[in-house]
């Protein structure tokens, strides 16, 4: 069905209504806006621009927050973990996702009551996934680590955790395990929405499934699959309770994403003005990959 | 007839081989997590025996600990915080969601945008401003604080989302109602609010979830009088070890109202989680 175009959709007795009607109804919404996100983040732009160290502002200090920021190898270290860790995990996902929902649209008795089930590592809190998965890995006890890893010979005694070559590819790991399912469900609601009638006509033409998929499936499904990546992308960017219970960031800065670093700069080293332009550069990156996000799930999808 | 027989038979074979497989996926996936219940009831000596222990004669001592440090306490907090938050969510985004959806406004796009950019803004940027502004005015440790905080997430969540249900309903029926000359606040609560309920339900329980499992406002702007279940947990990793019992209760715990909202959810939930790019 094609997306209704609302700004036709204008009453026709809207004209007897006062202009300030629909304003009125966004105005709570908006002034809560402005004290919750617009306010923190002014503020937030205001500390960068001065010295802050522990809890007193200091004096007006220019971009040097910025330059500290920028030549601090910690920050670029930061920043290439999470390229890193978002160039694996979502792609992984998008992949095993894809392959799900192909399953998915197989032939299978009690579907229905399949899905909610893959549901629930994507609706866990990100804490208790942590907590999960040190349960499996941790120490040299954990279920995985004393049946899987430890035969195999990866680590020694320590915890996988704890270990700095692979520390990183565990918390992946671990990232797959939760938002794989996530993108199987949204790809399956997106297989499940295309049109019968191509593949009729594909069957009758003697194609084979395989060609079905590159031919139709695949260009049919492309701006959603774009869209939810980025999606994904845009998310995984920003993991942190997982982490801060996993790892912390450590051993040493081997899994210290940049959020994870915002964190420690702000509570741990109390460097309030260097966190805060930290958050402002976070954001505006952010604000950018919202963009795209946006004017891709507009164009390509007819959402919003 | 025969070969119609043999590709029926082909057919369930098939449909028997896939379900297999989507079955044994499902396990793998959910290993981790039914693990976990069995650790609530595991004796501590066993916990982490080797070779694994996968036997065992249940007990209820994790039980017993978990209330005696006060859990349930927290447990309360996380219930009263995120009915709290989504309650205010939905009584400030239902007028904006609708109104977003059906009126031409200057700068539309533009406000829609900045509500998206607030959903997805890391949350630890937000941490930093609202710890200093909440230490100047008060406000850390406080019911009010942690509520506000969560208006970021979830009121940019509810907005965006239930625009898109409204955007499902067929605009005819609003107009013919003008058209009788009802005013627009007796169309909305006659033939808008009907039909948005259930979407109204699926999004204000997707925000409750997102409050309820919420971890890093929680611990920097709650701790001691306000301390949700996400909090709580970690406080289990003590000097003396890790209570790991302890922690599959409060973990099973902190699943069980996501499970059933889930299952409640069922196809509205894609829509929610792709932000409405996807109608489930």
């Amino acid at each position: 069905m094609a997306a209704i175009d609302t700004d036709l959709a204008v009453s026709p007795a809207s004209a007897t209504e006062p202009r300030w009607y629909p304003y009125a109804l966004i105005a709570p919404a908006m002034i809560t806006f402005v004290l919750v996100a617009l306010v923190p983040f002014l503020f937030a732009v205001f500390i960068s621009f001065h010295q802050m160290k522990y809890g007193r502002l200091g004096d007006f200090a220019g971009f040097e927050n910025y330059g500290a920021l920028l030549s601090d190898s910690r920050f670029w270290n930061s920043m290439a973990i999470a390229a890193l860790f978002v160039a694996i995990a979502v792609p992984l996902e998008f992949m095993l996702g894809l392959a799900g929902a192909l399953m998915l649209c197989r032939p299978i008795w009690g579907r229905s009551a399949l899905v909610p089930l893959l549901f629930i590592p994507t609706t866990m809190a990100p804490i208790v996934v942590g907590l999960l998965w040190k349960i499996m890995l941790a120490g040299s006890w954990g279920l995985l680590s004393t049946n899987v890893i430890e035969p195999l010979g990866l680590v020694g005694e320590i915890s996988i955790f704890a270990s700095p070559d692979l520390a990183l590819y565990a918390l992946i790991f671990v990232d797959v395990w939760q938002w794989t399912p996530f993108m199987m469900l949204a790809f399956f609601a997106g297989l499940q929405a295309l049109p019968v009638n191509p593949y009729r006509a594909a069957a009758v033409d003697g194609a084979t499934p395989v060609q079905a998929f590159f031919r139709l499936t695949l260009p049919m499904m492309a701006p959603l699959l774009v869209v939810i990546g980025l999606l994904r992308l845009i998310d995984a960017f920003k993991v942190f309770d997982s982490i801060f219970i996993l790892t912390g960031g450590g051993p040493g800065t081997s899994t210290e994403m940049p959020s994870v670093l915002a964190y420690k700069m702000t509570f741990e080293f109390w460097n309030i003005g260097e966190a805060s332009a930290l958050a402002v550069v976070v954001w505006l990156l952010f604000f950018a990959f919202c963009n795209v996000f946006y004017q891709l799930a507009k164009k390509k999808l007819n959402a919003f | 007839m025969s070969t119609g027989t043999e590709r029926r038979q082909r057919a369930a074979r098939q449909k028997v081989a896939w379900t297999l497989l989507a079955v044994a996926v499902a396990l793998l996936v959910l290993f981790p997590v039914l693990w976990m219940a069995s650790m609530m009831v595991k004796p501590s000596d066993v916990m982490f025996a080797r070779p694994t222990v996968w036997l065992f004669t249940p007990t209820l001592e994790h039980f017993d600990y978990v209330i005696e440090q006060g859990f349930h306490l927290s447990l309360l907090t996380s219930l009263a915080l995120g009915a709290l938050s989504t309650a205010l969510v939905v009584v400030l985004g239902t007028p904006a969601a609708y109104a977003f959806a059906r009126y031409e406004m200057r700068g539309r796009d533009d406000l829609f945008l900045f509500i998206l950019a607030t959903r997805m803004a890391p949350p630890v940027c937000m941490v930093i401003p609202y710890y200093l502004i909440f230490a100047r005015i008060g406000l850390l440790d406080s019911f009010a604080g942690l509520t506000l905080a969560y208006m970021t997430f979830n009121l940019s969540f509810y907005i965006w989302v239930l625009r898109s249900f409204c955007r499902d309903l067929p605009v005819e029926l609003e107009e013919a109602a003008l058209l009788e000359g009802w005013s627009r606040l007796q169309v909305f609560r006659r033939v808008v609010f009907p039909l948005l309920r259930n979407g109204i339900i699926a999004t204000a329980m997707l925000c409750f979830i997102f409050a309820w499992n919420e971890f890093l406002f929680a611990f920097m702007l709650g701790g001691k009088a306000v301390k949700t279940l996400p909090v709580a947990i970690p406080t289990l990793i003590t000097t003396q070890g890790v209570r790991w019992g302890e922690m599959a209760v409060v973990g099973m715990v902190a699943l069980t109202p996501v499970m059933i909202a889930v299952f409640l959810l069922q196809r509205h939930i894609v829509r929610g989680l792709t932000m409405g790019a996807v109608k489930g």
